[in-house]
């Protein structure tokens, strides 16, 4: 087997895990993006999720062996692509329909959204893990890295793409910037679903792993910045690359980590506490007609808040009919355009 | 502060949803439940997790700030204060509340409670108690 055929296999079958898994990241009566009373999701909502995941499997098995079989029909010279990306598309195509097909047989057994809204007076703390100075961190790496760039500028070695000096490092710090300004946002921005007792803790809980990712993602991204552009400094080179997997390293495995959490402790940790202490929790606040596209994008204009828990995989996701959400995609999209013009 | 203190509103009802907000707080308050230097949440964390625009808390939190019940922090919600005296009688605040209560008594006559029930109910709501 060639390379691209462990490619496709490799994509394929992730691909099909993560399908495999997507109804177990919601909440226990949220299924298939829509709220579903909890009798349903114990009952009929098993078999449904049951032919979904048959459906998912059918089709990782379909590609696999159409991804197997066309080396034998194909000329070699367009084998590689199209080895991979033919049977992973198809893969993704009937992924998706089987979702939404899910979704739509779920919504004939949707609960009405209540009027009814509670909330708890208690103050939650909506700091960022590790307090401001944590958070901080990796500004401080990139800034070590841009003095010792300064103080060797005449030794460092320019790219064959020209990539400026400091480019890698001032982008570093927009990127951080983003992941920090997102971070506090989540914090501060999400509903509490859950008003008091262990779900309610279940759920802050929840909300600050996720917060914490993204101030551990800004350290990953500094780290690999810094040593990238100290590698262009000769001497510090193959010494600082070797290290900078010490510190990847953790934050990678702490994210494979979390992943696997999420999907045991499922969408707002709330697979983990007993029916009876969620009370009277029920879906997750937000209207089951304000979730597009099976689910996948959520956009309610009378929603203040700017963070909803995602009704598709585990997380969060911005609330689109909010211009505060739309604010922080323009900054995310303006990263990569910042550090073009930086870089090259 | 206590574990259980909660505000609730309904989207439906006649009330308009700051008051709603600020009867609540004001219950809470006024069975001391909510003491003073106990910290509220941010107008704009409330405001979320209801599901209101923030001028919605906003104005629940001005109204019993000028109750003198809390006093507004900027960005940090509102810190509950020592309420040393009620306010001046406002006599004709005074007459419009008990107008009100004067229909609802009339309505709960009409579904078939008796005055001694009413009046039972009453005092146990102004002790502090569910009726």
């Amino acid at each position: 087997m060639t390379s691209a055929s462990w490619s496709m296999m490799l994509v394929v079958s992730v691909n099909a895990i993560l399908f495999h898994a997507m109804p177990r990241f919601s909440r226990p009566d949220i299924l298939f993006a829509v709220t579903v009373p909890e009798a349903f999701a114990a009952g009929a909502g098993r078999t449904l999720v049951t032919r979904y995941r048959a459906i998912i499997w059918s089709g990782a098995t379909a590609a696999l062996a159409i991804g197997l079989l066309l080396p034998a029909f194909l000329p070699g010279s367009v084998q590689g692509g199209m080895l991979v990306i033919g049977p992973v598309a198809g893969n993704m195509m009937v992924a998706l329909v089987a979702w939404l097909l899910a979704h739509r047989k779920a919504r004939a057994h949707a609960v009405p959204f209540s009027d009814v809204r509670v909330a708890s007076l208690v103050p939650r703390d909506t700091s960022l893990p590790g307090g401001t100075l944590f958070a901080a961190g990796p500004f401080a790496i990139l800034l070590a890295t841009a003095v010792l760039v300064y103080t060797y500028r005449d030794d460092v070695r320019v790219g064959p793409i020209t990539i400026k000096p400091f480019g890698p490092l001032v982008f570093g710090g927009v990127y951080v910037a983003m992941m920090l300004t997102m971070a506090v946002s989540l914090a501060r921005r999400t509903r509490q679903i859950a008003v008091d007792g262990l779900a309610a803790a279940a759920e802050q809980r929840f909300r600050r792993v996720n917060v914490l990712v993204l101030v551990l993602t800004g350290y990953a991204v500094a780290v690999l910045l810094s040593a990238t552009t100290v590698a262009s400094i000769p001497g510090f080179g193959d010494a600082v690359m070797g290290r900078a997997w010490f510190v990847l390293m953790p934050v990678m495995l702490f994210n494979f980590g979390v992943a696997f959490w999420m999907f045991r402790v499922g969408q707002g940790g709330q697979r983990a506490v007993a029916p009876a202490a969620r009370q009277e929790v029920h879906g997750d606040a937000t209207p089951d007609y304000a979730w597009k596209v099976g689910g996948l994008l959520y956009f309610n204009p009378r929603d203040p808040a700017i963070w909803v828990e995602n009704r598709v995989g585990p997380g969060y996701t911005l609330n689109m009919g909010n211009l505060r959400a739309w604010l922080l995609i323009a900054g995310m999209m303006l990263v990569p355009m910042i550090a073009a013009r930086l870089l090259f | 502060m206590a574990g259980a203190l909660r505000v609730s509103l309904n989207l439906e009802s006649s009330v308009p949803a700051y008051r709603q907000i600020a009867n609540d707080l004001r219950r809470h308050l006024v069975e001391e439940r909510l003491k003073p230097g106990d910290l509220l949440p941010p107008v704009r964390q409330l405001a979320v997790d209801l599901g209101v625009h923030f001028n919605t808390v906003a104005l629940a939190y001005r109204m019993l700030a000028a109750e003198g019940w809390l006093e507004l922090k900027r960005r940090r919600g509102a810190a509950v204060i020592a309420r040393s005296a009620p306010r001046a009688v406002d006599r004709s605040q005074v007459d419009h509340l008990l107008r009100q209560l004067a229909h609802i008594a009339a309505e709960l006559r009409s579904v078939g409670m008796t005055s001694r029930q009413i009046s039972s109910a009453l005092r146990r709501l102004a002790q502090g108690t569910r009726p």
